[in-house]
């Protein structure tokens, strides 16, 4: 049961590891932003994980702050972002400044 | 016993649907479809292992904090979605490159 807890808390590892690929490599702000909640979520899967592992139930409370921190974090951005970034004209080739 | 396989299964679904999340947000081609492998697989992944925690744990109190968790992953993650796919919308942000389409918007409004 233990090298299968382990097997799967390896396999979200790889996730954040593509969800962090994510993060570096995406084109637009939005990119980035669904990898920051992607690996939020990640974390609160390998927090799930783990009180399986270790047989507690201390880890629950912090699974739900954990989930709410991701959360209120991502709609903190998009409501700062909707103020800031401009609208993108159409037939520009470049994305505008503020986009990527 | 049953338990016990209830929750290898969940925990093993739980897992393969956030690692399947996490190649299609590397894989698909534009934010929008994007966002429509996050928001869905990752809710229905995160749900399973939350699950497989509660066949694991069974006390009444963590089973009915660990609900409330459920709960509140379906309530926010597709708000969460929606909203960032409402700035793509509204910033009229590119769209993937088979299918060019310059203003969404304006596309959107042609139609009605």
């Amino acid at each position: 049961m233990e090298i299968f807890v382990q097997i799967l808390i390896l396999l979200i590892i790889v996730a954040i590891c593509f969800a962090l690929y994510r993060l570096f490599r995406g084109p637009t702000v939005i990119d980035r932003l669904l990898a920051f909640d992607g690996i939020a979520i990640c974390s609160v899967g390998i927090l799930a994980l783990l009180s399986l592992l270790w047989e507690t139930d201390m880890y629950v409370e912090l699974i739900l702050v954990y989930s709410l921190l991701g959360f209120v974090g991502t709609v903190a951005l998009v409501l700062y972002l909707h103020r800031t970034i401009p609208v993108r004209e159409p037939g520009d080739k470049k994305p505008p400044k503020g986009h990527s | 016993m049953i338990f016990f396989v209830l929750e290898v299964i969940l925990a093993s679904l739980g897992t393969a649907f956030l690692l399947l999340a996490a190649i299609g947000l590397v894989r698909l081609p534009d934010p929008l479809c994007r966002c429509h492998a996050v928001a869905k697989a990752m809710t229905l992944g995160i749900s399973l292992l939350l699950a497989a925690v509660i066949m694991h744990l069974q006390a009444e109190e963590t089973t009915l904090k660990l609900l409330l968790a459920i709960i509140f992953q379906f309530a926010t993650i597709p708000v969460a979605g929606h909203l960032l796919m409402r700035l793509a919308y509204e910033k009229n942000m590119e769209r993937w490159k088979e299918r060019p389409m310059d203003d969404h918007r304006a596309a959107a409004s042609q139609q009605k």
